[in-house]
């Protein structure tokens, strides 16, 4: 059976709605969100209650985690300082224009959601701030789907969708105990597993301004990823409308952030 | 290179760490001393060792401590941690243990306490209580490899000392490979990562220390003698 797997909607209705209609026109009918319903966006009111409205289930993103609990989030989520500066400008926007029922929706979503050996988390079972890029260390991408008991791992956050396979993986093993002469050795054979990344409806980093989401087959385990037109100009007029900062009109009509990771590379977390 | 003893657990128990300073100056070149946390614990008033690790004598090997979790349990109670408090302690051992570790270690001792690291790069050697995950984190010889490989990448090094387990061993990753596919937007791409030898090494507790030597990677572990006369040490 086909699914649909969305994440990082960011208040872009237009976008939104593109994708719903993209999953709906293909007859899927199992949705699931992994978070990041607000920020930055200008519509985070509708984008939240449309996601109530089709009851898709959805977890706690790291913008939906903040708007509820305050910019307690390590700041090295953001590439710079002044990407930071941006950032709370769109979170104090965004805590401002919530209703207190959408905020109470947001902070009622869970961390995780689970069907069989399929895991749907925001960033990484560990946290929603952990980002899960492509070339992160294999041993370490395949550990975090491991220790979370599933075999597949959907998350988002990156913006950027990938599917990766982690396969044929060992680990030799020597122990040496106290009271023991000659060291024990093993080897460990580690199974396969997959991380999908669903890439970012309302916010696409990946080079393109285009909305991204996946479609995986539960029955064979393909995973496509899918890239949907939208009307790009109506979100990025109503960011500026809203006096949201420009930079984010830029970055949406541009599908990349190479301007803000540029600017402050050194950044250092401060906690 | 001068070598490292590796010390943890000692909870309140001046007299083991005397016995240890004692055999640590009959051994040649240990010069730094590192005490990987649980220095408080709730079986023994505190205050005289933490007073002899905050200002040790002249002929000591000088101490350098990190928090362990007891250390944790105590700060967090008494609300150095935001809103948590001593939420392990209590599940493992009940109420009465929280009030004894509170009745174990002078208010005075907090701050200081509070101002312990986490953990200590050396070298390539990271000296942590638990892991890099957590303070409660317990490593040990059986802990999945991969988790242990996990556990070392997140701080980069070559070997991560623990203690929270509270044994001895030393445990290589010595070989083997894992493949990764990943197709994105841009194509796919299939790349193959080696295993960089590693090791964990479990320090032991109380009177069980290490001996380390950084110049030829030898580990020794040791048994401090029983100081004979540990007993009528508590609370009086
Ligand atoms: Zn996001
Ligand atoms: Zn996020």
């Amino acid at each position: 059976m086909n699914h649909a797997v969305i994440s990082c909607l960011h208040a872009n209705l237009a976008a939104v709605e593109a994708v719903l209609n993209d999953i709906d026109s293909q007859g899927i009918k199992t949705i699931t969100c992994l978070g990041d319903l607000v920020g930055y966006g200008p519509q985070p009111n509708e984008v939240v209650e449309l996601m109530r409205q089709r009851e898709i289930p959805t977890c706690q993103g790291c913008w939906d985690e903040d708007i509820i609990d305050g910019l307690n989030a390590c700041e090295c989520s953001y590439p710079s300082q002044l990407a930071e500066r941006r950032g709370h400008r769109a979170h104090h926007w965004t805590a401002a224009q919530l209703t207190e029922e959408n905020k109470a929706f947001l902070a009622e979503l869970p961390m995780t959601l689970r069907r069989d050996k399929l895991l749907f988390v925001h960033g990484s079972p560990n946290s929603q701030h952990e980002y899960l890029l492509p070339d992160m260390n294999a041993y370490s991408a395949l550990e975090r789907v491991e220790t979370a008991g599933a075999e597949t791992l959907f998350c988002g956050h990156t913006h950027q969708p990938y599917v990766r396979e982690l396969r044929q993986g060992s680990i030799r093993v020597k122990v040496q105990q106290r009271d023991q002469d000659i060291p024990t050795e093993h080897e460990l054979e580690l199974p396969m597993r997959r991380i999908v990344n669903a890439g970012s409806v309302g916010e696409p980093r990946h080079g393109s301004s285009k909305a991204t989401y996946v479609i995986h087959d539960d029955s064979t385990g393909e995973v496509t990823i899918r890239e949907v037109d939208y009307d790009v100009v109506k979100t990025c007029e109503a960011i500026v409308d809203a006096g949201l900062p420009v930079v984010f009109a830029w970055r949406l009509s541009h599908g990349f952030e190479y301007a803000e990771r540029a600017e402050d590379a050194s950044h250092v977390c401060e906690r | 290179m001068d070598r490292w003893a590796l010390v943890s657990g000692l909870q309140g128990d001046l007299d083991l760490y005397e016995q240890i300073q004692k055999e640590l100056k009959q051994q040649r070149g240990v010069a730094n001393l590192f005490v990987l946390g649980d220095l408080i614990g709730s079986q023994h008033n505190c205050n005289a060792l933490l007073e002899r690790l905050r200002q040790p004598h002249r002929a000591d090997v000088q101490p350098e401590c990190i928090y362990g979790w007891w250390e944790e349990q105590l700060l967090a109670e008494c609300g150095y941690r935001g809103e948590r408090k001593a939420d392990g302690l209590r599940e493992e051992q009940g109420e009465a243990a929280v009030g004894d570790l509170l009745a174990a270690v002078d208010a005075d001792h907090l701050n200081w306490l509070a101002s312990l690291q986490f953990g200590f790069i050396e070298l390539d050697c990271a000296l942590i209580h638990g892991s890099s995950a957590d303070v409660s984190d317990r490593l040990t010889e059986d802990t999945s490899a991969l988790v242990l490989l996990d556990r070392l990448t997140r701080l980069d090094v070559n070997r991560l000392f623990t203690a929270r387990c509270q044994r001895q061993f030393r445990l290589e990753l010595f070989s083997g490979s894992i493949q990764s596919h990943v197709k994105d937007h841009a194509g796919e791409h299939q790349s193959e990562q080696a295993i960089p030898k590693r090791s964990v090494i479990g320090i032991g507790g109380g009177r069980q220390y290490t001996l380390y030597d950084p110049a030829t990677d030898h580990i020794e572990f040791r048994i401090a003698e029983d100081p004979s006369h540990a007993s009528g040490r508590g609370f009086g």
